[in-house]
C-alpha cells in the first residue's frame, strides 16, 4: 500500500547556521523519504540560489516566498508584529490552512510558539502547550531502542497548574507512543522526592491525578537525578524547572568535554588515557548526538510543530522533518485527544 | 510503365534526438552486477523513464517529426532494445548503438567509455542529411557528457565553435583520429543554421541542475518529463491536452499525483523558465471535459495546487541570462564520470 504523502512546512530563515543548512536539511529529506514533500518558506532568491546548487528533489520541494524574518534576539511579540510576512508566522498560516501538515523551525523559541498560538487552536481539554525537549539517557526507550528521554515542559508554560501537568502527561506519552513506537511510555512526575506526597501542592495534587489516569503507566516521582539515567520515558514537569533541568543538562555536557579537552592538552599520561577511551568516548558522542533525533515537539496544538536546535546541520533538520511527518502521518493531535478523553 | 505506388515522407519539421539509458529507460550502470542484469534484461523486464513514452508518442503524433536514438549501449542489445521501443508504441526513424565488440576487439578500451567520440560524429553525420530549415531537440541525461556533447554539436551547426577550439576538446577528450576525421567531415557537410531549440537534461542522478547554469538557457534540467513536457508546450511542440497526456501516464504508471506535478511546475518558473502562458493554456485544458482527464481527478485540486503555487513565488522570477559557453573551461564534463580528471557536480 502507497504511503500517504505529508507535506513539510520549514521555516527556512530562522537558524542560526542561516537559511542553508535548513534548505540542505530539506532537500537531504527530499532524497531520502520519497512520501514526505517540503515546502520551503523565507527567501525564495535565497531558497532558489542554494537549491540549485544541492542535490535534491523538485518533485518533492515547493517555495513559499515571506520576505521578513525574526531573529534569535528579538522579542517575539513585538517582532511578530512589526513582521507579519515574517517566514515562521506566513509557515504556521500555511499548516493552519492546510497547505502542509506540519511545520518545523529552528529559529527563534519564542517567537515560533506564539506564531503557532496565533494560528494554530489549542486541542479541547488543553490550557496551555508544552514545548518537550529530547535528553540523552543511560537506558534504552521503546521499540526503536531510542537513547533518549522526552521531558515537558522546558519553557512554554512557567507556572503550571495540576490540571496542566496533566495534560502534559497525556501529551508526552502519546507522544512517546507514535515516535519512539513505545507502547507502554513509562510517565514520571518530577519532584524533589520519589514519595506521593513530596514537592509544592500542584505536583503532590497532578500526581493523585495522573496515578488515576487509566491507560497510563505512571511511575510516580522522580528525582533530577534520574533524568539522565532514564528512568522515565517521559518526564513531567512545569516550564520553569523543565527549563533549568535542561540547561543544566545542557551546562554538564559542555563541561564534561571542556574536561577532556583540558586533560588532553595538560599531560602526556592523560592524553594516552584518552586515547585508550577514544572508542568510547565516541560511542558517548553518538548516544548524545541530539542531531540525530532532529528536533522536539510543542505540544498542545491541533497542527503539528516541531522545533529544531537552533544550531541545527541538515542532518537535523532532515530528521526533525522525519519526525514532523511521522507525527502527521500518525495522528498525533488526535492521539492525544483520545488520551485526554479518557 | 506504371508509376511507383510510392509517395515519399515530407520533410521533417523537427528532429527530436534521444539518448536511451537513463534517459528513456530506467538503467543501472553502477556495479557489475547492474551491468550483467542490464544486459541480460527482457525486453518486457526494462523499465522507461515515467512519462518518456507518452511524451515520444505526442511528439511524433504531429506527423513532421524524426525520432533519432542514439545510445551507448551495445550494438548486441539491439534486438531487446527494439523489442522495449515496440512494446511502448514508440516509432523510431534511426537508432545507433556503439560497437563495443568491435572497440574491444581492437583493443579500442577509451573508446568504450568515452561518448564524445561517439555520440559527436553519429549525431553529426545524422544532422549532414536532415534539411537545412529542421529543428531539433535533444534529450540526454546527467550520467555522462550529454549537455556538454549536445551543447558543442548545436554550436558547431550554428557556427559558434571554431576548428581550433573543438580540436582541442577532442584532442583533451581522448579522441581517436578516426572518430576526429569523421567529426570534421561530418561538419563541413552541414550548412550553417541554428536549428537547435531545447537540450533537455533527465537528472537521473540529481545533479543539482546549477551545474549546467554554465550551458545557458537552452539547456533545462528536468526531473521528470512532464516538466519537458510543460517547457514544449510553451515552446509550441506541444499542445495543452498533450502534456496533459504525459502527466496521466505518469500518474497511472509512477505514482505521481497533484503534489508532484505542481512542485515540478513551480520548478521550472523558479527557474525562470516563461510558463505562465503555458499553465493558463493546461488550466483550460483541465477544466475542458475529456475522459482522459479521469485520471486526474479532482480536477479543481490539480488548477488550484498549479494557482498556488504560481502564486507563493510572488514577483515573476527573472529569465535565466543567455550566455556564450566556454566549451575550454568545462572540458571536465566532455570526460567519463569516472575519469580521475572529471571534477564532481556540488553537493
Amino acid at each position: 500500500m502507497a504511503i500517504k504523502p505529508v507535506t513539510i512546512a520549514f521555516d527556512v530563515m530562522g537558524s542560526d547556521h542561516g537559511p542553508a543548512e535548513v534548505i540542505r536539511g530539506a532537500a537531504q529529506l527530499s532524497l531520502e523519504s520519497p512520501h514526505i514533500h517540503a515546502l520551503l518558506v523565507g527567501d525564495r532568491a535565497v531558497i532558489d540560489d542554494v537549491l540549485a546548487a544541492t542535490r535534491h528533489s523538485g518533485e518533492r520541494i515547493s517555495v513559499q516566498h515571506a520576505s521578513g524574518f525574526i531573529a534569535m534576539d528579538e522579542k517575539p511579540g513585538e517582532a511578530l508584529a512589526r513582521k507579519p510576512d515574517a517566514s515562521v508566522s506566513v509557515a504556521a498560516r500555511l499548516v493552519a490552512e492546510g497547505e502542509a501538515d506540519a511545520l518545523v523551525s529552528a529559529g527563534n523559541t519564542g517567537a515560533c510558539v506564539l506564531a503557532c498560538a496565533r494560528h494554530f487552536q489549542l486541542l479541547p481539554g488543553v490550557r496551555r502547550a508544552a514545548l518537550a525537549a529530547v535528553y540523552p539517557t543511560r537506558m534504552r526507550h521503546g521499540g526503536k531502542e531510542d537513547p533518549f528521554s522526552l521531558i515537558l515542559d522546558v519553557g512554554a508554560t512557567v507556572e503550571a497548574t495540576a490540571d496542566d501537568l496533566v495534560t502534559f502527561a497525556v501529551m508526552g506519552a502519546a507522544y512517546a507512543r507514535i515516535i519512539s513506537r513505545n507502547e507502554q511510555p513509562k510517565v514520571a512526575l518530577l519532584s524533589n522526592g520519589t514519595e506521593s506526597t513530596k514537592g509544592p501542592r500542584h505536583v503532590v495534587e497532578a500526581h493523585a491525578k495522573i496515578a488515576g489516569l487509566p491507560g497510563m503507566q505512571f511511575l510516580g516521582n522522580v528525582e533530577g537525578v534520574d533524568i539522565p539515567k532514564g528512568t522515565a520515558d517521559v518526564v513531567v514537569t512545569d516550564g520553569f524547572v523543565g527549563n533549568v533541568c535542561l540547561k543544566m543538562l545542557e551546562g554538564v555536557h559542555e563541561t564534561v568535554f571542556e574536561l577532556a579537552q583540558y586533560a588532553h592538552k595538560e599531560s602526556l599520561r592523560w592524553r594516552a588515557g584518552l586515547a585508550m577511551l577514544a572508542g568510547g568516548i565516541q560511542r558517548i558522542k553518538d548516544i548524545t548526538d541530539w542531531e540525530q533525533y532532529g528536533g522536539a515537539p510543542v505540544l498542545g496544538f491541533d497542527r503539528i510543530f516541531i522545533k529544531a536546535h537552533g544550531r541545527s546541520h541538515a542532518r537535523a533538520i532532515a530528521n526533525a522533518g522525519k519526525i514532523a511527518a511521522k507525527a502527521a502521518a500518525n495522528e498525533l493531535g488526535k492521539s492525544i485527544q483520545q488520551g485526554l478523553a479518557r | 510503365m506504371s508509376l511507383p505506388d510510392r509517395i515519399d515522407p515530407r520533410p521533417p519539421r523537427r528532429i527530436y534526438r534521444w539518448d536511451l539509458d537513463k534517459t528513456y529507460l530506467q538503467t543501472e550502470f553502477d556495479s557489475i552486477r547492474d551491468i550483467l542484469r542490464t544486459a541480460f534484461q527482457k525486453a518486457h523486464e526494462k523499465q522507461a523513464v515515467p512519462g518518456a513514452s507518452a511524451l515520444i508518442r505526442e511528439l511524433a503524433a504531429n506527423g513532421d517529426s524524426r525520432l533519432c536514438i542514439v545510445s551507448g549501449s551495445p550494438r548486441q542489445m539491439r534486438s531487446v532494445l527494439e523489442e522495449k521501443l515496440k512494446l511502448d508504441g514508440v516509432v523510431w526513424d534511426e537508432f545507433v548503438l556503439k560497437d563495443n565488440v568491435g572497440n574491444l576487439m581492437r583493443g579500442r578500451f577509451r573508446a568504450l567509455r568515452g561518448q564524445v567520440g561517439y555520440k559527436l560524429p553519429a549525431i553529426l553525420e545524422s544532422r549532414a542529411l536532415a534539411p537545412l530549415e529542421a529543428e531539433e531537440v535533444l534529450f540526454g541525461d546527467d550520467a555522462e557528457a550529454d549537455a556538454f556533447i549536445y551543447s558543442l554539436y548545436a554550436d558547431m551547426v550554428a557556427g559558434r565553435v571554431d576548428e581550433r577550439v573543438l580540436s582541442q576538446i577532442l584532442s583533451q577528450a581522448a579522441v581517436y583520429p578516426d572518430e576526429v576525421e569523421r567529426v570534421h567531415a561530418a561538419w563541413k557537410k552541414i550548412a550553417v543554421s541554428d536549428p537547435v531549440r531545447r537540450i533537455f537534461i533527465h537528472l537521473d542522478r540529481l545533479t543539482p541542475p546549477a551545474h549546467f547554469a554554465d550551458y545557458g538557457p537552452r539547456v533545462v534540467p528536468i526531473f521528470n518529463y512532464f516538466q519537458a513536457a510543460l517547457v514544449l508546450l510553451a515552446d509550441g511542440h506541444l499542445t495543452a491536452p498533450q502534456v496533459i497526456k504525459v502527466a496521466v501516464e505518469m500518474v497511472q504508471t509512477a505514482g505521481h499525483n497533484i503534489i508532484t506535478l505542481s512542485n515540478s511546475f513551480q520548478d521550472l518558473l523558479r527557474r525562470g523558465l516563461p510558463l505562465q502562458q503555458a499553465a493558463a493554456a493546461l488550466v483550460q485544458a483541465l477544466e475542458g471535459p475529456n475522459a482522459l482527464l479521469q485520471a486526474l481527478r479532482p480536477m479543481p485540486d490539480i488548477i488550484s495546487a498549479f494557482t498556488k503555487r504560481l502564486a507563493a513565488l510572488g514577483t515573476e522570477p527573472a529569465p535565466p541570462p543567455a550566455r556564450a559557453v566556454d566549451y575550454l573551461a568545462m572540458l571536465h564534463h566532455a570526460l567519463p564520470r569516472t575519469h580521475k580528471a572529471r571534477k564532481p557536480p556540488p553537493a
